[in-house]
């Protein structure tokens, strides 16, 4: 058997972009070009990369894209989805990007980030859903409140992932923490702090849900 | 009512296209978008551009030529339904979660009627079906057997082991139902921490003779829905139903 590396390493594209000697074309022979091509149309991209032009760009439409993208990001991994983690994510997405409340220099949801959160939610899994709001910049946030205490995670483009959490213990001072990791290290980061006590439901008797 | 395999089909999304002998103006493209719009509320132009181009022997001149079309992608609230209105193309498609053939066969027959209503009879000059599976194995080794799962793969030699990523491509024809199969089989990057992915992309197509009476269409439809799950089932292993949850064990 062969067997496959995984790897950390980023690799130049997805399979379904590799072209034959795509820098060398105009080295190439016409027989070996029509070969390439010929190649390239049996891979033909799918319906749902169709993506819209994108003539004019006024934020009704960066919110359209953005909330577009979200969604057809969400079904990529939709088998993997409670159907009414699905149903909420997508009015809570729906909410945050409801115009008449935001600022002039508001951004719609950045799609990096928005895919850095997939993947950490997929890893969690928290029983207890987050509250959402969005960076200015786009970067979608998720927080998650058990009696004063309060987790917040910032989800940033390329994976990486900006928390920082507040316990009180029964004191007045909370104690503070703070990290900034890659997502794949995220629940080795929160595990010193405890997580469950935001994540599942046995901590929720403490505070109204969110 | 047939029976859905698998609770978690691998199914990222699932297409039937048709293609029509002549193209159609944008105009009609708008009346088709708005017969359509109560079922699908956003709706956004879409553009394709076909480049052509010649690399000329050393003296003479190259050509180049732009074909520039103008179609219409139409969607559901959650963007799982898609319908993309083309000038010679009437593309139909469903992302996760798949929700079975019955319901997607539905929708299918509901719009191609909603479509011939508004602009009646064209020539179709090709239909197929195109399903594509992601399978998310969980990485708990650094190397994955992907063989303990696919029984579709490039055969490698011995001295060229540990591959990094790849994609085979096969084109094989469907004789029982006239139909060409274009299967597409490579490592994709994960959607998911922890797991490696490989995509099963089947596109059953039938260019020649196509039919063109409704009955005739969504009997075609059905014997290429047999065949491809007939063609899923046997690029994939026992290891690989697992996965997806099978409905009866």
């Amino acid at each position: 058997m062969s067997g496959l590396i995984i790897t950390p390493r980023r690799l130049s594209g997805t399979t379904a972009n590799w072209t034959m000697g795509a820098s060398l074309h105009s080295a190439l022979s016409t027989e070996t070009n029509i070969i390439a091509n010929w190649l390239d149309e049996l891979r033909r991209p799918s319906s749902a990369s169709v993506t819209p032009t994108t003539e004019g760009q006024s934020l009704e439409r960066r919110v359209f894209d953005a909330l577009a993208d979200a969604k057809v990001s969400t079904s990529k991994v939709a088998m993997h989805l409670e159907r009414d983690l699905r149903d909420r994510l997508f009015r809570q997405l729906d909410s945050l990007h409801e115009t008449d409340q935001w600022e002039e220099d508001d951004e719609p949801l950045n799609h990096a980030s928005f895919q850095t959160f997939l993947k950490a939610i997929l890893t969690i899994r928290p029983a207890r859903r987050p509250g959402l709001g969005l960076s200015h910049t786009g970067n979608l946030i998720a927080a998650w409140t058990t009696a004063r205490d309060r987790l917040t995670i910032e989800f940033l483009p390329n994976d990486r992932v900006s928390w920082v959490l507040a316990r009180y213990d029964d004191t007045d001072e909370p104690a503070r923490f703070a990290g900034q990791t890659n997502v794949s290290e995220l629940v080795e980061g929160l595990a010193p702090h405890r997580p469950d006590h935001w994540f599942s439901h046995a901590s929720k008797s403490h505070e109204p849900s969110q | 009512m047939s029976e859905q395999p698998y609770k978690q089909p691998p199914i990222t999304e699932a297409v039937i296209e048709l293609r029509f002998a002549t193209a159609i103006e944008a105009d009609d493209i708008t009346k088709v978008s708005a017969a359509l719009k109560p079922l699908y509320p956003l709706q956004q132009p879409i553009r394709g551009i076909e480049v052509r181009l010649n690399v000329p022997p050393p003296g003479q001149q190259g050509v180049t030529a732009a074909h520039e079309t103008h179609g219409s992608r139409l969607s559901t609230e959650d963007q799982t339904q898609i319908v993309l209105a083309w000038p010679a193309q009437f593309v139909f498609s469903q992302l996760a979660p798949y929700p079975g053939w019955d319901v997607f066969f539905e929708r299918f027959c509901r719009d191609w009627a909603a479509w011939k209503r508004t602009l009646g009879y064209r020539k179709i000059t090709r239909i197929g079906v195109r399903y594509i599976n992601r399978i998310d194995i969980p990485a708990t080794a650094p190397i994955i057997e992907h063989e303990e799962y696919l029984n579709i793969y490039p055969h490698m030699p011995t001295e060229l082991q540990s591959l990094m990523a790849y994609s085979v491509v096969a084109q094989l024809p469907l004789p029982d139902i006239g139909c060409i199969l274009t299967l597409n089989s490579s490592s994709a990057p994960s959607q998911l921490l922890g797991h490696a992915a490989f995509i099963v992309d089947q596109d059953i197509g039938k260019d020649d003779d196509p039919p063109q009476s409704d009955e005739e269409i969504y009997a075609l439809l059905n014997q290429i829905r047999v065949k491809k799950n007939e063609v899923f089932e046997a690029c994939i292993t026992p290891r690989a139903r697992e996965l997806f949850k099978p409905c009866q064990v």
